[in-house]
């Protein structure tokens, strides 16, 4: 037996949501904060626990505030929680009380020409030329530079029109051909659902990109002790 | 934006935060989920997850 680790609170809760495929949900104190762990027999997960990790981790959050644990994370027993904990309970409390009530947005921007744009192996015509080659290079690297430039102005023109602090905001440029920005929101406790339209509002006005605007959801990307 | 694509695109966003984001706490230790290596489940499960979503999606069609 192990236990799979969701979240971290500052108590435990007489109503508790089942955990993982139905199992007990447990709590290990530890000081100022604990983990809610669900009790299974394999370390090995499916795709299904995943989301059902997340299904645990929203139920949880609807009824404290916490921060969710990277999925995944199993541990052999309660006094091994604790071990893991050891020394970090301070910081964890710190970042429970920063984010624990917040919800996360995601807002992805896709471009709307990614098709339409020749990738890096693309046929050559003609006999093989070193200058040829070093030219394509160029222009690839130029294009790419510029996409980059454009998911800047993207998150800036995000960030301005949800009024939102820098540190409540992360910004990945690029991470795929297709997409050109995907930004995380730490939305204000209570206002997720109003910070959500106001992102789709703004989020439409881009020219060149569609977007899709997820969440709200636990805390994912913030939940840090850092 | 077609409706299948939009929900393709939030299972990639959620995949990413479970398997990727969250508090953690024990450092470099490998995860496995079905035998597969965490960085090559990500990949695998959005495909299948939107794969899925799909075939659901043609069966109420």
């Amino acid at each position: 037996m192990t236990l799979l680790l969701h979240a971290i609170a500052d108590h435990a809760l007489p109503d508790r949501p089942p955990g993982l495929r139905g199992a007990a949900l447990d709590f290990v104190s530890a000081g100022p904060v604990g983990v809610w762990a669900s009790t299974v027999d394999t370390e090995e997960g499916t795709r299904d626990d995943a989301f059902d990790h997340h299904r645990v981790v929203e139920a949880i959050c609807a009824r404290q505030p916490c921060l969710p644990i990277r999925f995944g994370t199993h541990v052999a027993d309660a006094e091994a929680v604790r071990a893991l904990l050891a020394g970090r309970e301070e910081s964890l409390a710190g970042a429970l009380a920063r984010v624990g009530r917040r919800r996360e947005l995601a807002v992805t921007l896709l471009w709307l020409d990614a098709a339409a744009r020749p990738g890096r192996g693309h046929a050559v015509v003609g006999p093989p030329s070193g200058r040829a080659f070093l030219e394509r290079k160029r222009a690839a690297y130029a294009a790419d530079e510029e996409r980059r430039s454009a998911a800047e102005a993207f998150a800036r023109r995000l960030e301005a029109g949800l009024a939102t602090e820098q540190a409540d905001v992360r910004h990945t440029y690029c991470p795929s051909a297709e997409v050109a920005l995907s930004t995380a929101i730490l939305a204000p406790a209570g206002e997720a659902e109003v910070m959500k339209e106001r992102a789709v509002r703004v989020a439409s006005g881009l020219t060149g990109v569609r977007a899709v605007v997820s969440g709200p959801w636990p805390p994912y990307t913030f939940a840090s002790a850092t | 934006m077609n409706e299948l694509e939009a929900e393709g695109l939030t299972l990639l966003e959620l995949t990413d935060r479970l398997l990727h984001r969250g508090v953690v706490l024990t450092g470099e230790a490998t995860i496995s989920v079905a035998g597969v290596d965490l960085i090559y489940l990500g990949l695998n499960l959005v495909l299948s997850a939107v794969e899925t979503i799909e075939q659901s999606k043609r069966k109420t069609a």
